[in-house]
């Protein structure tokens, strides 16, 4: 296991990503934003495979790309009157522009400056059976309470979101 | 050793059985709460044999140990240990323990929470064991805060009643005042020294004279709060609402004496510093004379045993702030065990004549000829009139005080044993002497007496074996010397010649007025609580009454005349500030206001109700601290 | 850095840094209730890059950062499930996700 992943893969990943996340953000139309969130997502789990994460690689493709984009889309639709209001004027926003270049340029600086802790790594990395195994027995508790704020907040969002009984 | 970890675990395992319970199981089940108290007798006794032969020269044994926790490098350990004071404490707490619960039997058997009051009085005696078995102050504490519960379910035992349930939250709070101290003590002991245990802390740890008298300050005020010391006293004669046989068990024998220990348990603190022992001293003394007068002016037979404890745990912190420790705890053991019997006593008392008030007894003496002999060897032990208990231990301390040279002390307490021996008298010929009361009043069931039967043979024998409590808690404590003896035999005398002189010698006694007639100056002064309201009367409102008639006329003529004229002068004086009063005082008041105003317009913007802008403020606070980070390099 | 060069733990932060201030801008400037909530999808994800990078370049073995990230999805997902009905809700009774519109908080 090397201390480092394939330049060329991570290069094409992080430009996807951060592509997507900027098309995303510059695009008028929320749909097509949404689209482009999607894309990012994708990318990101590009990135989780080539970090030997398969098992998280398709939670993101199943959670994100799937479930989370579907609702968002559901969500413009939902709120949308017209096919017209799905395209806005561009929004610039410089004081939010401003202050976030500031805390992304800190944290660059801090990360240039950071010094690792050495690796201690295996010979092979841990498979998706590994994962599986500590999840369910050295993370079993916390596991089954993430199940359970699942749930109160599907409960919640159907209370929110359900008809004009109210 | 290991057997020592059942003592106090077997109450606590009974509480445990009990609590959870449905009421009419836990009624029934009483006698497991008895059979856990009387075992855990046996185990003290077995544990105090093996003590025994070594005294004070075997080395504390630990029987249990367990860490409950790590905090820092610090192993915080749950830990028992048995050393001879220890070995005693655990002794005479199970002793009384099982004295009381075998009363309440008989004493609180029509009660409907019967068992919830064994369960209460089961925690309560495991959490005594817990404290005197401790080898660390963490302990210790934790046991004393559960014993301020205890003393809380048990005052408050009828919270039906508004009367123990304010009792029940006063002593509790006062209580509380009191621990608040006791944990700041905790905090300094362990800034000081980094661990709570007593080998630590005590022997190992070199006290700088400054951190000594804070810690031993605050562990003072902690003990003045469970021991009832002026001025914290005031929860004490409250908790008497409580059912007696509790009262007897924890507000006279082992709680309130948890003071006594802690204060004797870190006697080196007390040494190390010596302004806590001369405090310590002075707060022994006050409360042993006030405590004793004002128990002998208290006519609920309860509230005079409440003061009489309050008067005698005054006395055990004068043998400690003395420097005697063994003194100290020598009195602790025999007053536990008197003055449980005589609150037991004085459970039979109002059990028969169906009220606490002294006033409407008399005569009981014919009715109930055990209660009495054995009330009276308690009365007896209390006043120090040998060869009961308490003349032994009485006679301890002084002795201490004479060696010490602490002769302002000494007439204080001597002074407290007078009038301990005074009120002594009282209540007793109140109660038992005079005329035979019409009604048919019966004596008390066999397992209410039994334990007090055995509760005065103890009292009337612990006291010759002084001398060998001394070698085995590792201080001599000699025979009376016979200088010492004499003088507090002799106060004691007096006391209770001068109460035979004002209560005994006449039959019954239903009104004072004559008493007051004859006796005026003393009574007066004894009753100082009573009649301060008359004293204020007499020496200040009268003579005040007396001035402000002649300044009336005084000031019919005189000050009339001066108060008209000033009356003018102030008038033109008063339209003048008017004036300056509308431009300038105004003009400022509304420009401060107009200020506020403004500011808070200005401020008003930060809060659009916005999410985004609140959003966009905590990044820029955190964007904030990361350049500082990043700039200073962390 | 050169472009194809391995990358090791520093790219895969600095990315992630890079993501979440993306996902901080639009979370600041956007006006649509919609589109803020997806910039905050942005952000949790590049969290969560960054957890499952860095457990990946300094303890494999162990895997910390991976649970750390499934527990970090569970949330966000729960949090855009409820962001959404919320929007949904407030725009029965605004009639629109303009965030402008929520204002009911000022001072």
């Amino acid at each position: 296991m090397p201390e480092t992943v394939n330049g060329i893969a991570f290069f094409l990943l992080a430009f996807a990503t951060i592509g997507g996340a900027v098309m995303m953000l510059s695009t008028r139309n929320v749909v097509h934003a949404a689209f482009w969130l999607l894309e990012t997502m994708l990318a990101t789990a590009g990135l989780y495979l080539l970090l030997d994460a398969e098992f998280l690689a398709l939670v993101q493709v199943l959670v994100y790309a799937g479930a989370v984009s579907v609702l968002v889309l559901f969500t413009i639709m939902l709120t949308l009157r017209r096919r017209e209001d799905a395209v806005r004027p561009f929004e610039p926003g410089w004081g939010g522009m401003a202050l976030a270049a500031l805390f992304g340029g800190a944290m660059l600086v801090a990360i240039s400056r950071a010094q690792l802790p050495a690796a201690k790594l295996p010979e092979a990395p841990p498979t998706v059976a590994d994962f599986g195994r500590v999840l369910f027995t050295q993370w079993a508790v916390p596991f089954e309470i993430a199940s359970l704020v699942l749930l109160v907040a599907l409960v919640g969002a159907v209370w929110w979101s359900g008809g004009d009984r109210r | 050793m290991g057997y020592v970890a059942l003592i106090p675990l077997l109450p606590a395992l009974s509480f445990a059985v009990l609590a959870p319970l449905p009421r009419a199981w836990r009624n029934w089940l009483v006698p497991v709460s008895v059979a856990a108290v009387v075992a855990s007798l046996g185990l003290s006794v077995a544990a105090f044999a093996a003590t025994w032969p070594g005294g004070h020269e075997a080395h504390a044994q630990t029987a249990f140990e367990a860490v409950f926790a790590h905090i820092g490098g610090a192993e915080l350990a749950f830990r028992l240990v048995v050393d001879p004071v220890s070995a005693l404490m655990a002794l005479v707490v199970t002793l009384v323990g099982t004295a009381v619960q075998v009363y309440s039997v008989g004493y609180m058997h029509r009660e409907e929470r019967i068992g919830w009051y064994f369960a209460a009085l089961s925690l309560f005696t495991a959490a005594m064991l817990t404290l005197v078995l401790a080898d660390n102050f963490l302990q210790l504490y934790m046991a004393w805060e559960v014993m301020g519960l205890c003393s809380y379910l048990l005052i408050g035992f009828w919270h039906q009643q508004p009367g123990p349930r304010a009792a029940s939250m006063k002593a509790f709070l006062t209580t509380r005042v009191g621990d608040v101290g006791f944990a700041l003590g905790l905090l300094v002991m362990y800034a000081n020294v980094g661990s709570f245990d007593f080998a630590a802390v005590l022997h190992e740890h070199a006290w700088q004279p400054a951190a000594a008298t804070a810690v031993a300050l605050l562990l003072l005020f902690g003990a003045m709060g469970k021991s009832a010391q002026l001025p914290l006293h005031v929860w004490l004669p409250d908790a008497m609402a409580g059912p007696t046989p509790a009262s007897a068990l924890i507000h006279a024998a082992t709680m309130v004496a948890a003071g006594v220990y802690l204060v004797g348990r870190a006697m080196p603190i007390f040494e190390a510093s010596g302004v806590a022992l001369t405090v310590t001293l002075i707060v022994g003394a006050l409360t042993a004379l006030v405590g004793g007068l004002l128990a002998a002016v208290q006519h609920d037979v309860k509230k005079v045993l409440a003061y009489s404890t309050i008067s005698q745990l005054g006395y055990m912190f004068v043998a400690l702030g003395a420097g005697g420790f063994v003194a100290g705890m020598y009195h602790l053991v025999t007053h536990a065990f008197f003055k449980s019997l005589l609150f037991l006593g004085a459970g039979v008392i109002i059990h028969a004549a169906h009220t606490q008030d002294m006033r409407e007894m008399g005569g009981l003496a014919k009715h109930m000829p055990v209660t009495t002999a054995a009330f009276g060897a308690g009365a007896l032990a209390l006043a120090g009139v040998p060869p009961m208990a308490g003349f032994f231990s009485k006679d301890e301390i002084l002795t201490v005080l004479v060696h010490e040279h602490q002769y302002a002390a000494l007439a204080i307490a001597l002074a407290a044993a007078f009038v301990t021996a005074f009120y002594v008298a009282r209540l007793f010929f109140r109660v038992f002497t005079g005329p035979p009361q019409t009604e048919h009043l019966k004596e008390a069931h066999v397992e209410m007496l039994a334990p007090m039967v055995v509760l005065a043979a103890i009292t009337a024998v612990v006291g010759f074996a002084g001398p060998a409590l001394g070698e085995f808690l590792g201080h001599e404590i000699p025979w009376p010397e016979p200088g010492v003896a004499a003088l507090s035999v002799g106060v004691a005398a007096a006391g209770l010649a001068a109460g035979w002189w004002v209560y005994g010698r006449r039959t019954v006694v239903l009104n004072t007025r004559p008493l007051k007639e004859r006796f005026g100056v003393l009574y007066t002064a004894l009753s100082l609580k009573l009649y301060f309201d008359l004293t204020y009367d007499n020496f200040v409102v009268k003579p005040y009454a007396r001035l402000a008639a002649w300044l009336a006329r005084f000031d019919l003529g005189v000050i009339d005349g001066v108060v008209n004229g000033a009356g003018r002068l102030w008038q033109a004086l008063s339209a003048a500030g008017s004036w300056f009063d509308t431009r300038a005082v105004d003009g400022a008041v509304n420009g401060a206001a107009a200020a506020v105003v403004a500011s808070g317009e200005r401020v008003r913007a930060i809060q659009v109700g916005r999410v985004q802008a609140y959003q966009a403020l905590m990044f820029g606070a955190i964007v904030l601290v990361m350049l500082l980070l990043v700039v200073k390099g962390v | 850095m050169t472009i194809g060069a391995p990358a090791g733990a520093a790219q895969f932060m600095a990315l992630s840094a890079v993501l979440f201030s993306l996902g901080l801008y639009g979370a600041l400037s956007r006006k649509n209730a919609v589109m803020v909530l997806m910039s905050l999808e942005l952000m949790a994800n590049a969290v969560n890059l960054n957890l499952v990078s860095l457990t990946r370049f300094v303890d494999p073995a162990a895997m910390t950062g991976q649970f750390f990230a499934v527990f970090s999805m569970v949330v966000s997902a729960a949090e855009i499930g409820l962001g959404l009905a919320l929007v949904l809700a407030i725009y029965r009774q605004k009639k629109t996700v303009e965030l402008e519109a929520m204002e009911e908080l000022k001072g």
